[in-house]
């Protein structure tokens, strides 16, 4: 028994490293790339494998994107797609900045990255660009989505690719009319002890509900938070919305003693009734969890009236990429019309290109798919939309709600 | 044996623990060394390549560290002192029951065989405030809703981690106990009861003091693990203050790699206090069996 | 009642109770993975569905590639971790040497260092090895943690082993291979089963190592459970909490026989 096991093992060996190997890609430098033609690109990029580093926290998703995905990009460009599942973004571009120090070899093409991981990324030198601009997709994408990343420029390191807008859920057999502004919000909590909360920080999420807090203060509003950080309008919109949120802790989920780590929690506190509202930033994610039978199929969705925090995640390439022409080709067939709308049908969200920019046949393609129940319109969605800010209003922000009112 | 031959056998053992060592001292020796320099800011990400101590006194500073010891000490502690009293009671109640004792010890032997991780994600449905046992109990009677129960996971004690742990070790403890129990010389028994001990007596004078060495040795293992635990807390256990391990994991997935050589001086802290608790008992206690049986996973 | 039927009696409730405890974890995860709307305050769940397991088989779902993944790299740490920790066993438990307690010390770091400290230094080393991100590295890696463990309990063994065994039978003739078939290792098999088990199972639940050396590329079980769970989808990481715990559960009832008597 001791002797066959090494044998088994080796023929398992010889088959993944037969699986494993295909066209090597050539080195590509992004200069070549923009001078290049695009469909000298893709020749050159047919027959490579490209691999994708991207979050994998939902089984839908991940099938989609091995499945259908792949067999697109395989029979159109040659490209074997292989995807890395990744629990966090922020481990990725912390791998990449040890792989720069220690000078390790790289492994991954593409990264589905956004604000505060792009800039560290940007910071840490760890991109391989600029590309954006040479992609001819991306002329799809709106200027303002294209130029900036949470006030970051994205110089062509990144190109756009989802877009998100956060939404709020709720029950309608439990809650027959939810708040809709940040005051009736506050009021709905005195009335209603212990039925609301959000992830502590340093969870996305939960981060993006507090920054709603710090933007809709009375006297500041949204629009003085676009634009590059300012000390004043910081100190004036944080203490108000940190006295907020020291205010209505006693009325969270267990008197703000503990708050959920992940969404995931809060969907389960959520769902199970132990709170009314859960929030995300994917506005079809409450329909994804009905279609599931994770929520209950009386479950909508709304945004504040003040307007609600949209904004786009990108994809870019890692400094030591292994086939950075074959992700330039991958990317942009990820950011064309086709793909946006196959993963319109397949897990919901929102289109990340004007309706307006599409081709016609597109257009009515767009049209006609229906809408789920518990998904807000884009029209409704695009009527409340607000850009996020410059990151550094997320870090202190951060920064200070971990002081003040975590640690109380 | 002549020179020659006591030479030769010194080669033959040096050559039989040559890979054990060079997996142990050579893969992790090297890397807590590399580790310790990266702490001390010699080397690596966000270090200024001279040695400095700040980093430490920077986790030694720290509330959240000072946060995160107590509740590990507290979690551990407890998680050991209760499995260990559950473990070896239930392994001496077992030697007096007849019948279905070896279905019962079939049955124990089970959760030894499922991974911790396994445990922790089920003991999330468990244990939620609107969990399984929460259901069980509002089925009779007990809580009217959610809100009634007491928080068992995301709190401030540990609680559901603590619980997590013992349905682990309680088995563990219970088969060590077992096995030391059955390797007993019964006469000792028999001499104790002529001359007429009680039970409890027996118990507390003849029977644990044979057993102890190797109990105490299996619940300091136990207590050595739960300490350094990262799984089960950071399915469980509420994001502040976290359990030690979980704590240094964030902290050196941080993005700010000038965070990173104190992250591993955390980590190095950790280790020290764990091989200065397992030196405190060598000290304290007079022989270390030599075959005990860690089954910790 | 009667003596023995009260006996009887609290006999089957003892059964009884210990089976709920052992095996109640083990049923949840069966109705969870199998339910569909399972809200407050139901026992079971309103509507059942094969949908977890379906997603698990999946082709698009990674999970035999991991699963195989994590079986290979298990039963390489397995056999390695015994064939290392074999010689180094009987060398501490037959050998008088010098550094017979420094050896004793440095068997015990790997057990008594926090795996999150072994990680942070072990990423360092293999980032020098290159071994990095590639599922040998991680392989490697494992035997840190295994190798003690399959040691101590080889050293166990040999313990209780009579080399006069051994040294009749060179005296009766036999070379020294057919005394290493015949009688050492018939003497031991059950030692060394326990101690490939064990390395299996620690290899096979390993999370942080796998994490740190295997970058997110090698993707292993413990890594998609932690990932299922922390994601929010309850059914289909209680359905792969059972494809994870199968083997570890087999392995261990195969070998608990010996658990008692070696």
């Amino acid at each position: 028994m001791i002797h066959r096991t090494p044998w088994y093992a080796a023929a398992l060996l010889a088959t993944l490293a037969a699986c494993e190997s295909r066209a090597v890609p050539p080195p590509l430098a992004p200069a070549a790339l923009a001078a290049a033609p695009w469909t000298e690109v893709e020749r050159q990029a047919r027959g490579t494998t490209v691999t994708m580093a991207m979050w994998a926290g939902d089984e839908a998703r991940n099938r989609f994107f091995r499945d259908a995905v792949a067999r697109t990009v395989e029979q159109q460009l040659g490209l074997a797609l292989r995807i890395v599942p990744v629990a966090d973004v922020a481990d990725i571009v912390n791998k990449l900045l040890t792989e720069r120090t220690a000078g390790a070899r790289g492994s991954i093409d593409v990264l589905w990255v956004n604000g505060e991981n792009f800039r560290t990324a940007r910071q840490g030198d760890v991109l391989w660009g600029p590309f954006a601009d040479a992609l001819p997709n991306s002329r799809l994408y709106a200027d303002d989505a294209r130029a900036t990343d949470f006030g970051t420029p994205t110089e062509g390191y990144e190109a756009p690719w989802e877009a998100a807008q956060f939404v709020f859920a709720y029950d309608t057999r439990r809650v027959s009319e939810p708040p809709r502004t940040l005051a009736a919000l506050e009021d709905w909590m005195a009335h209603h002890p212990g039925r609301f909360t959000y992830p502590a920080i340093p969870d996305f999420t939960g981060s993006a509900f507090i920054r709603h807090v710090l933007f809709h203060q009375p006297g500041v509003g949204a629009q003085r938070f676009a634009g590059p950080f300012d000390e004043q309008v910081y100190a004036t919109g944080s203490a108000g919305a940190l006295a907020w949120l020291r205010r209505v802790r006693p009325s969270l989920w267990r008197r703000g003693e503990t708050y959920p780590a992940t969404p995931a929690d809060l969907n389960r506190l959520f769902a199970n009734g132990e709170v009314d509202f859960t929030m995300s930033y994917g506005p079809g994610f409450a329909s994804e969890r009905i279609a599931r039978g994770e929520f209950p199929d009386t479950t909508r969705t709304f945004v504040l009236d003040e307007g609600t925090i949209a904004n786009y995640s990108f994809l870019a390439i890692p400094f030591d990429a292994p086939n950075p022409g074959g992700a330039a080709v991958l990317i942009n067939a990820l950011l064309s019309p086709q793909h946006a709308l196959d993963k319109l049908v397949a897990l919901g969200g929102i289109l990340p290109i004007a309706p307006d920019r599409l081709s016609a046949s597109d257009r009515a393609r767009y049209l006609a798919i229906p809408a789920a129940a518990a998904t807000l319109s884009f029209e409704v969605l695009a009527a409340h939309r607000i850009p996020e800010a410059d990151v550094h209003y997320l870090l202190q922000f951060e920064r200070d709600w971990r002081r003040e009112v975590l640690q109380q | 044996m002549s020179g020659d031959d006591a030479e030769r056998a010194r080669w033959r053992v040096r050559l039989m623990v040559a890979p054990a060592l060079i997996v142990i001292v050579g893969l992790l020796g090297t890397g807590l060394v590399a580790a310790l320099a990266q702490s001390l800011g010699l080397y690596g990400a966000g270090a200024g390549g001279t040695l400095t101590a700040e980093h430490y006194a920077r986790v030694l500073a720290d509330p959240e560290f000072r946060a995160s010891l107590a509740l590990t000490l507290w979690v551990a502690t407890a998680s050991t002192a209760i499995s260990t009293a559950l473990g070896v009671g239930l392994a001496l109640a077992l030697r007096r029951i007849v019948t279905g004792r070896r279905v019962m010890y079939a049955l124990l032997q089970v959760p030894l065989g499922v991974p911790h991780l396994a445990i922790a994600a089920v003991f999330l449905t468990l244990l939620a405030p609107s969990g399984w046992l929460a259901r069980v109990a509002h089925v009779a009677g007990l809580v009217a809703g959610p809100a009634d129960v007491p928080a068992l996971v995301y709190d401030r004690w540990g609680l559901g981690i603590i619980l997590a742990y013992i349905a682990k070790e309680v088995p563990f403890l219970a088969v060590v106990a077992t096995a030391l129990l059955v390797r007993l010389d019964a006469g000792h028994d028999a001499v104790a009861r002529t001359l007429g001990a009680s039970p409890w007596q027996r118990l507390r004078l003849v029977t644990w003091p044979l057993i102890a060495p190797g109990v105490v040795s299996a619940a300091l293992m136990v207590f050595a693990f739960v300490f350094a635990a990262f799984e089960t807390p950071f399915l469980l256990g509420r994001p502040y203050p976290a359990m030690l391990a979980v704590v240094a994991q964030q902290r050196y997935l941080s993005l700010d790699l000038a965070d990173r050589p104190a992250a591993v001086a955390f980590a190095l802290i950790m280790t020290a206090l764990s091989g200065l608790i397992v030196w405190a008992y060598q000290r304290g206690s007079a022989a270390c069996a030599g075959d005990e049986r860690p089954m910790v996973f | 009642m009667p003596p023995v039927e009260r006996q009887s009696l609290r006999a089957v409730l003892a059964v009884a109770a210990t089976a709920a405890l052992a095996l109640g974890p083990l049923a949840l995860m069966g109705v969870t993975s199998a339910g569909r709307q399972w809200f407050w305050p139901d026992l079971l769940p309103q509507a059942w569905s094969p949908r977890a397991w379906a997603a698990l088989a999946a082709p698009g779902a990674g999970i035999g590639g991991a699963f195989v993944r994590s079986a290979v790299v298990a039963s390489l740490v397995s056999v390695a971790a015994v064939v290392i920790g074999f010689p180094a066993a009987r060398a501490l438990a037959l050998h008088r040497f010098r550094g017979r307690g420094p050896l004793m010390l440095a068997l015990l770091l790997p057990v008594l260092t926090p795996p999150i400290a072994a990680a942070m230094g072990l990423h360092t080393v293999f980032l020098w090895l290159g071994l990095t991100d590639t599922w040998m590295g991680v392989a490697i890696v494992h035997l840190v943690p295994a190798v003690p463990y399959a040691t101590l309990m080889l050293a166990g063994s040999f313990a209780r082993f009579d080399t006069d065994l051994e040294w009749q039978a060179r005296t009766l003739g036999a070379s020294p291979r057919t005394v290493w078939l015949r009688v050492t290792l018939p003497a031991l098999a059950p030692g060394i089963a326990v101690a490939a088990a064990f390395a299996f199972v620690i290899s096979w639940s390993q999370y942080l190592l796998t994490l740190f050396i295997g970058g997110g590329q090698v993707q292993t079980l413990p890594l998609l459970v932690v990932g299922f769970v922390r994601g929010g989808d309850d059914a289909v990481a209680a359905a792969l909490s059972l494809v994870f715990i199968a083997p570890t559960l087999v392995i261990f009832g195969s070998v608990a026989r010996f658990l008692r008597s070696y």
